[in-house]
């Protein structure tokens, strides 16, 4: 899968390289990591920069070339040649700083970066002098369905956390769950308490099931989706709560339940009395049923059947 | 304004008075009855989580629920018929409260099955028919808004159920919501206690005092099912209602509402419930999706006290069936429509037009029934009704999702809906122009006979008196 896709971002390159002109006026690029016999697919990134400054989000699973390119039309004293650099996490690579010259009235900056592990994964800059900067984002994809409000869960229960990451995007290699332990990330071992924890993987869904929950068991648990050069993360809130605490209005409703009950029988015995003692005789029967329950119904049959004597 | 059917009661219904705060005591236990089976969606997601379970398996749940509700339907009936609707209602709150609260303690999706399903069922049985009855009892001249009234319960508990089952589930999970559920439906107790038995002031008739003897042979050979209830309700009150009257499957309007309302129900209700699914389908978020069926709600909500006040005027009253036939048959242009509807603002256009036509529909679904049968009959009526409806119930949206699955396009499920819809209007539009025909045949001829039969009356009561002259003469 990854091949057709490195395919058609390789002809993609080639295309962009045939129809448009892009501006190497940098030497051949020299990339931090050398190796330029490389099977690696290639991907690029452009940014034409409008304002003072752009920031792009670029999602990496796979190892790739990419190339990130950067065109700036300039201010307005057009100088014919800027200093043109990029800058890692805020830290600027020295060895590629370029004297970029103005052609079409813009100036272009481009650079190859390789792609192959975490590190060097982050925040890459390109800046034209001090004037215009643009920012890429490298990251892993962002987690498709995580629950954003916390689960609640009781004592003695079990829960399930679930992780789902968007099926548009590839599967996870494989899935790590941890827990927050003050500031700090506590990884979950399934094998290591096998009674408390199981991890649950399928696809594109990873499921944490915590037993025998008590309250320390509250708080974040981080899911951590890892690719072949990136990974994602993603966090759920953990609720353990008693039972005490629905018990609570459980019981206030029951009260107000039985109130109501109450008051309504009550008014009504005291209409049938008034009635009753106002001597209103053919009623008498039936307003006599003040009492809840099964009173009603057979003494109801009973005064209709008296009355076709 | 139909004759008979004061005469049938026995005793003039009070219209008003304490009828009001039975109406409220109705629409409390309508509403729990109709929304609380639909409103514990919310929950589904994580409980099919928790006990590893596919979403079709969960379903089963509400399904069950709804299913144990309509089939309980003739159980519900006799114990009314018996007892009358308080007790029924009151045991009714109970047995869900504590199917809820027995759920709330589940260890797995069979304990749900029970006690959320069948318990909840029955429960719910308990609490629909008796109040769909003793509204009948209450009320004659204002039935039709009555009867609005109180099956405005439906949407309005249902638009306050859904966000609230929502929050409770954010605060409590499900464990604890289904424990706090338990104990806000026990306020169907609330509604039973307002259900006093109607007091029954008798009222000297014209009519009821002629001799049975006499007018029991006219009334034989009469063809009216109304006017020869009356002669039995005047030699047995009680008892012959104790227990399901089948003899309704003798009555002409009964079959005719009854074999109408099976097939209307496969197409009436799948709409509501890909109204959301299709929205989504046209690309439309979820947020706006779900709030389709918000309007919905409030739409219905406005339409069915409506449409009740529009039933108790003079000029519908009387051929107040025929109102229903037009409301089914605008159900079922609606639909045939739908798929026109292009975009959000169409879809929220199609949303408006089916509430209004599904409130129409709704608040005068029993009423009719009360208008062919009489509140007398309604109970068994009512139980036999559902239970037959069951099924059609059940099966329309499983049905309906085929055809969308087998298509993979909305548009002829909608279409289906629309003709089973627009026949059905049609079929009772045409059923009951020569059911109303045929009623003012045998009232004349009833009204006839009795004209004879007091003549004759008066004749024996002449000749005792003419016998007793001429032994004091003689």
């Amino acid at each position: 899968m990854s091949a057709s896709w490195g395919k058609l971002f390789f002809q993609l390159v080639l295309l962009l390289a045939s129809c448009g002109h892009i501006n190497t006026k940098t030497p051949s690029p020299t990339s931090p990591s050398l190796d330029p016999i490389s099977p690696l697919p290639s991907d690029i990134r452009r940014v034409v920069l409008k304002g003072e400054s752009h920031t792009e989000k670029v999602e990496l699973l796979n190892p790739v070339d990419l190339a990130l390119e950067c065109i700036w039309s300039g201010n307005e004293n057009k100088s014919p040649n800027i200093t043109g650099y990029w800058r890692k996490d805020g830290e600027e690579m020295q060895s590629i700083r370029v004297t970029v010259q103005l052609e079409n009235d813009k100036y272009t900056l481009r650079q190859v970066f390789k792609i192959v592990s975490k590190e060097n994964l982050g925040s890459y800059s390109c800046s034209f002098g001090d004037e215009a900067k643009a920012d890429f984002l490298l990251a892993g994809p962002q987690i498709g369905e995580v629950r954003d409000k916390p689960i609640v869960s009781y004592v003695g229960d079990s829960v399930v956390v679930k992780c789902k990451m968007d099926e548009k995007k590839p599967k996870p290699a494989s899935w790590n769950w941890y827990k927050a332990n003050g500031t700090d990330k506590e990884q979950i071992f399934y094998a290591a308490e096998p009674q408390k924890y199981e991890i649950k993987n399928h696809e594109w869904v990873t499921k944490l099931v915590v037993h025998k929950l008590t309250e320390g068991d509250s708080g974040f648990y981080y899911c951590e989706g890892v690719y072949a050069v990136s990974t994602t993360m993603g966090h759920v809130e953990l609720k353990v709560i008693t039972f005490l605490e629905p018990l609570k209005p459980f019981i206030a409703i029951i009260v107000e339940v039985i109130v109501l009950v109450a008051a309504i029988l009550i008014y009504e015995k005291s209409q049938s009395k008034k009635n009753s003692a106002g001597g209103n005789e053919t009623n008498a029967d039936q307003t006599n049923t003040p009492t809840p329950g099964d009173n009603n119904g057979p003494e109801e049959s009973s005064s209709t059947r008296q009355r076709k004597v | 304004m139909p004759p008979a059917a004061e005469t049938k009661l026995g005793y003039t219904p009070p219209d008003g008075g304490w009828g009001w705060a039975v109406v409220l005591g109705a629409f409390i236990s309508i509403g729990f009855s109709y929304a609380f089976p639909k409103s514990l969606t919310v929950y589904f997601k994580e409980i099919q989580a928790y006990f590893s379970v596919s979403y079709s398996e969960i379903a089963w749940v509400s399904s069950v629920m709804l299913a144990t509700m309509y089939a309980a339907g003739p159980v519900s009936s006799i114990l009314v018929n018996r007892y009358g609707s308080r007790p029924v209602v009151m045991v009714g709150g109970l047995m869900v409260s504590s199917g809820m609260v027995l759920a709330s303690f589940g260890t797995s999706i069979i304990h749900l099955y029970l006690c959320v399903g069948v318990i909840g069922g029955l429960g719910l049985a308990f609490n629909l028919q008796p109040s769909l009855a003793i509204v009948g009892t209450y009320f004659h001249v204002k039935r039709p808004l009555a009867n609005g009234l109180a099956m405005t319960g439906s949407p309005v508990v249902l638009f306050t159920l859904a966000p609230l089952n929502q929050f409770l589930f954010d605060c409590f999970g499900w464990r604890g919501s289904f424990l706090i559920l338990g104990a806000i439906v026990l306020n169907c107790c609330v509604a039973g206690a307002l259900m006093r038995p109607v007091k029954k002031s008798v009222k000297p008739q014209p009519k009821t005092e002629t001799p049975p003897a006499a007018s029991e042979e006219d009334g034989a050979r009469s063809s009216d099912f109304q006017i020869e209830e009356n002669q039995t309700e005047s030699r047995c009150q009680g008892c012959a209602h104790r227990f399901i009257d089948f003899s309704l499957f003798k009555h002409r309007g009964f079959l005719i509402y009854l074999i109408g309302n099976v097939v209307m129900f496969f197409g009436l209700f799948a709409p509501v419930v890909f109204l959301a699914p299709y929205a989504r389908h046209q690309g439309i978020d979820e947020y706006s999706s779900a709030f389709l069926l918000s309007i919905f709600a409030l739409v219905d909500m406005f339409v069915r006290p409506l449409t009740g006040l529009l039933g108790n005027t003079k000029w519908i009253r009387p051929r107040i069936q025929y109102f229903f036939s037009f409301a089914v048959f605008f159900n079922g242009v609606c639909h045939l429509l739908c798929p026109l509807a292009q975009g959000y603002v169409g879809l929220v256009l199609y949303t408006v037009v089916f509430g209004m036509a599904f409130g129409m529909l709704c608040a005068l679904l029993f009423e009719v029934l009360m208008d062919l049968i009489g509140a007398q009959h309604f109970s068994s009526a009512v139980g036999l009704v559902t239970i037959i409806e069951c099924g059609p119930v059940l099966l329309g949206p499983p049905i309906s999702g085929a055809l969308v699955d087998a298509f993979g396009d909305y548009k002829y499920m909608f279409y289906a809906c629309g003709v089973i819809l627009s026949a059905c209007g049609i079929f009772f539009f045409v059923m009951h122009f020569y059911n109303y025909k045929k009623l003012d045949e045998e009232r004349k001829q009833s009204l006839a006979a009795e004209r004879r039969t007091s003549e004759e009356a008066v004749k024996l009561k002449m000749s005792p008196d003419d016998k007793a002259a001429y032994e004091a003469e003689g």
